[in-house]
């Protein structure tokens, strides 16, 4: 009632953010407590947490929402620390990899000791569900995070469990020695490198293919390679209900369609009440569009987590990035950061 | 059109880079400066609602209250709302200041005042017949408007007008859409519909009049009666002043303006241009500027209208030095100067006659 905004705490968001710097609604503040390399570009970051954070299941991720140069950004990043690190300190770990021609993870690598970023409440349903049945994971890459935070929080082991882990060689091997340690000490856990520099893909999938009923699978990785792991074991038999997925990153493919035709996409972004005509570019996610004609749609994670790039598309068709999936011709709501052009669109921002 | 094609294109890229510039300055300093106003807004919007009801002690109370919230009311109409609403600060990607999130404390619900304002009048500043600001339909502003017998009396439909600006400002698309009278005129397409107009319309307005007439005197027990005043008041201040400041922008002596044909297939350009003309500053110390949402600047805020109204002063310098390049006229002066050349011109055309003011250009 006092205000006009749509809770009081938006309200009171200047005085509040006076009286305790970094407070955002619905986030929670974490400290930075030491930054490690883990790899040549993987950053492990260690939170001091709010006691307000409601916690979360291994293989979880959180949104970090950082401010830079005037401009909230955020990005998900999986949680690799064990959960008893969280209950007994209230500490987490993320595992960042640094693309250092990027906006958003470099500011991680100059973020001082004492810093408070933001976090989200933790997200996803990539868990690890039955331990009593015997389970492979397959991790490539920063893939590793949510895998090792699984392994390392488990603690009443009663099947066999194997992790194939693919990476660039050892060194390139993020969280290496706290797997290697739990291997040496839990018999009912084996470890398994696959150095993609000196070993085809076609090695690993043997590997998997062998006595793969009665087992569950936990894939995450790039996109590709996620892929091709999942066309895999599919074809030999596997069932989707023993699979079980995190993708990292997205894969944005042309429309075969409308690239071979030369087709040309048009968007009408409605923002404030005016309208802006804008060439598709069919390569990129709608969000990343509506950015280069100067338009600024609020966004979160940008890549389909976070929700808050969710907009009233009025009409047109899309094609979900992730999924492939296509979408209806009429009114509904999509998220831009993971929606391509599929037709010519309308859309409010 | 006095100017080449070719001058015209050589004026759109020098005002493009002028805009580049300041787009590519944009951080840190814009951030903190509308959050330090937005907390201005609130801590005086909390103290003068306070001190209303602490007037008991003294009536100066209730008085330095009135004022206070009247500056809370002006600040969140003009520098914050208004300002956001356009989209200035969307690039910050904050959960209260973006044009799809912001709510401001007047009458009119955001969105409706998004589709007359950003659009119609942004688009078509000053086109007689497209632009339903020039007179707000009720006003005859130049001898281009047939004159009737309630012309004779516009002088105090002004007055009324002004005192109820925030409620004219919310009517505004209804009025244009023939909601509650008139015939629905054939050219005229909406993306809303009647029955969301009027939601729009009296859910933001009786939450409006509710609170500041229902909510906060209940809440004041014995003091009803003077906070309920004090609101009154304080939203009678802010309106006499966003009345008065949007008047000086569009309906000074030398503004200019346009028919649609003159207007067609129009080149960005020939938009700038017609912007400048359409427009009118006046010059002030900062807090004046601050007060008006830098609408002070009207001409660069029609040139610009999605940059952060903070640069509009600096930027004015650079646009007046290319007005005068290309011989286009500036329009500027005191604030004194320029609000009566627009009483007389309401005063003017209440009579019959007078100069017709759109000239070929």
């Amino acid at each position: 009632m006092l205000g006009n905004q749509s809770s009081l705490t938006l309200y009171f968001l200047p005085l509040l953010q006076r009286l305790a710097p970094g407070f955002l609604p619905g986030q929670y503040r974490a400290r930075l407590l030491c930054r490690q390399w883990q790899t040549a570009d993987m950053l492990q970051l260690t939170f001091q947490v709010s006691g307000r954070w409601p916690g979360f299941v291994p293989g979880q991720h959180v949104l970090l929402t950082l401010q830079h140069n005037g401009r909230y950004i955020s990005r998900p990043f999986s949680i690799c620390s064990p959960l008893n690190l969280w209950q007994s300190q209230q500490r987490i770990q993320l595992c960042c990899k640094i693309n250092r021609a990027g906006e958003f993870t470099p500011l991680l690598n100059q973020l001082k000791n004492g810093a408070v970023v933001n976090i989200s409440k933790a997200q996803g349903d990539f868990y690890w569900q039955q331990a009593a049945t015997a389970a492979v994971f397959v991790a490539a890459g920063s893939g590793i995070t949510p895998v090792a935070a699984m392994l390392l929080s488990q603690r009443h082991w009663l099947a066999p469990v194997s992790l194939f882990y693919r990476c660039r060689g050892s060194e390139n091997a993020a969280l290496l020695s706290e797997l290697t340690q739990l291997a040496a000490r839990q018999p009912l856990f084996t470890l398994t490198l696959s150095d993609s520099r000196t070993e085809p893909a076609e090695t690993l999938q043997q590997q998997l293919m062998t006595n793969s009923s009665n087992k569950q699978f936990y894939l995450c990785g790039p996109a590709g390679f996620m892929q091709q792991m999942r066309t895999a074991l599919t074809n030999s038999g596997v069932s989707a209900a023993q699979i079980r997925q995190e993708q990292f990153g997205l894969a944005i493919a042309a429309p075969a369609e409308h690239t071979a035709a030369g087709l040309q996409l048009n968007a009408s972004f409605i923002r404030a009440g005016i309208s802006t005509q804008v060439t598709l570019n069919t390569q990129q996610s709608l969000l990343q569009n509506a950015e280069q004609h100067g338009l600024a749609p609020r966004f979160g994670c940008r890549m389909g987590v976070c929700f808050q790039c969710v907009c009233d598309k009025v009409s047109g068709q899309v094609r979900d990035l992730r999924s492939g999936a296509l979408s209806g011709h009429g009114a509904e709501q999509i998220q831009l950061c993971v929606s391509q052009s599929v037709t010519d669109l309308v859309i409010k921002l | 059109m006095k100017l080449t094609t070719e001058q015209f294109t050589a004026l759109e890229q020098e005002l493009d880079s002028v805009k580049q510039q300041v787009q590519q300055q944009l951080g840190d300093a814009d951030a903190r400066y509308i959050r330090r106003i937005l907390l201005v807004q609130r801590l005086s919007a909390l103290s003068g609602r306070i001190l209303l009801v602490l007037g008991f002690i003294t009536p100066w109370l209730w008085l330095a209250g009135v004022l206070l919230l009247a500056l809370a009311k002006i600040l969140d109409n003009m520098e914050i709302g208004h300002n956001v609403l356009h989209g200035q600060y969307d690039w910050m990607n904050d959960p209260v200041l973006h044009s799809k999130r912001y709510e401001w404390d007047i009458a009119c619900d955001a969105g409706s005042w998004q589709r007359t304002h950003n659009f119609e009048h942004h688009t078509y500043t000053n086109i007689i017949g497209k632009d339903r600001d020039f007179g707000y339909g009720l006003l005859r502003l130049s001898n281009d408007f047939r004159w009737r017998l309630r012309n004779l009396w516009q002088g105090g439909t002004y007055l009324l007008l002004s005192m109820l600006f925030q409620w004219g400002v919310s009517y505004h698309e209804l009025a244009a859409q023939r909601v509650f009278f008139g015939k629905k005129k054939a050219d005229r397409h909406s993306q809303v519909s009647d029955s969301e107009l009027k939601k729009a319309f009296f859910g933001k307005g009786s939450r409006q009049l509710i609170k500041d007439y229902v909510f906060f005197p209940l809440i004041a027990g014995p003091m009803w009666l003077w906070v309920l005043c004090g609101n009154l008041l304080a939203n009678l201040i802010r309106n006499l002043w966003t009345s008065t400041v949007i008047f000086c922008g569009h309906f000074t002596k030398e503004v200019h303006v346009f028919s649609a044909a003159q207007c067609e297939g129009e080149s960005r350009g020939q938009w700038y241009y017609r912007q400048m003309l359409g427009s009118s500053n006046f010059t002030g110390p900062t807090w004046l500027h601050i007060l008006t949402g830098h609408l002070s600047c009207q001409i660069e805020h029609h040139l610009f209208p999605d940059i952060p109204a903070r640069h509009y002063p600096a930027m004015a310098k650079q646009v007046q030095a290319i007005a005068a390049k290309y011989a286009i006229p500036y329009n500027t002066g005191s604030f004194v100067r320029q609000y009566s050349t627009v009483f007389l011109r309401i005063m003017r055309y209440s009579l019959p006659g007078g100069d017709k003011a759109v000239k070929a250009l």
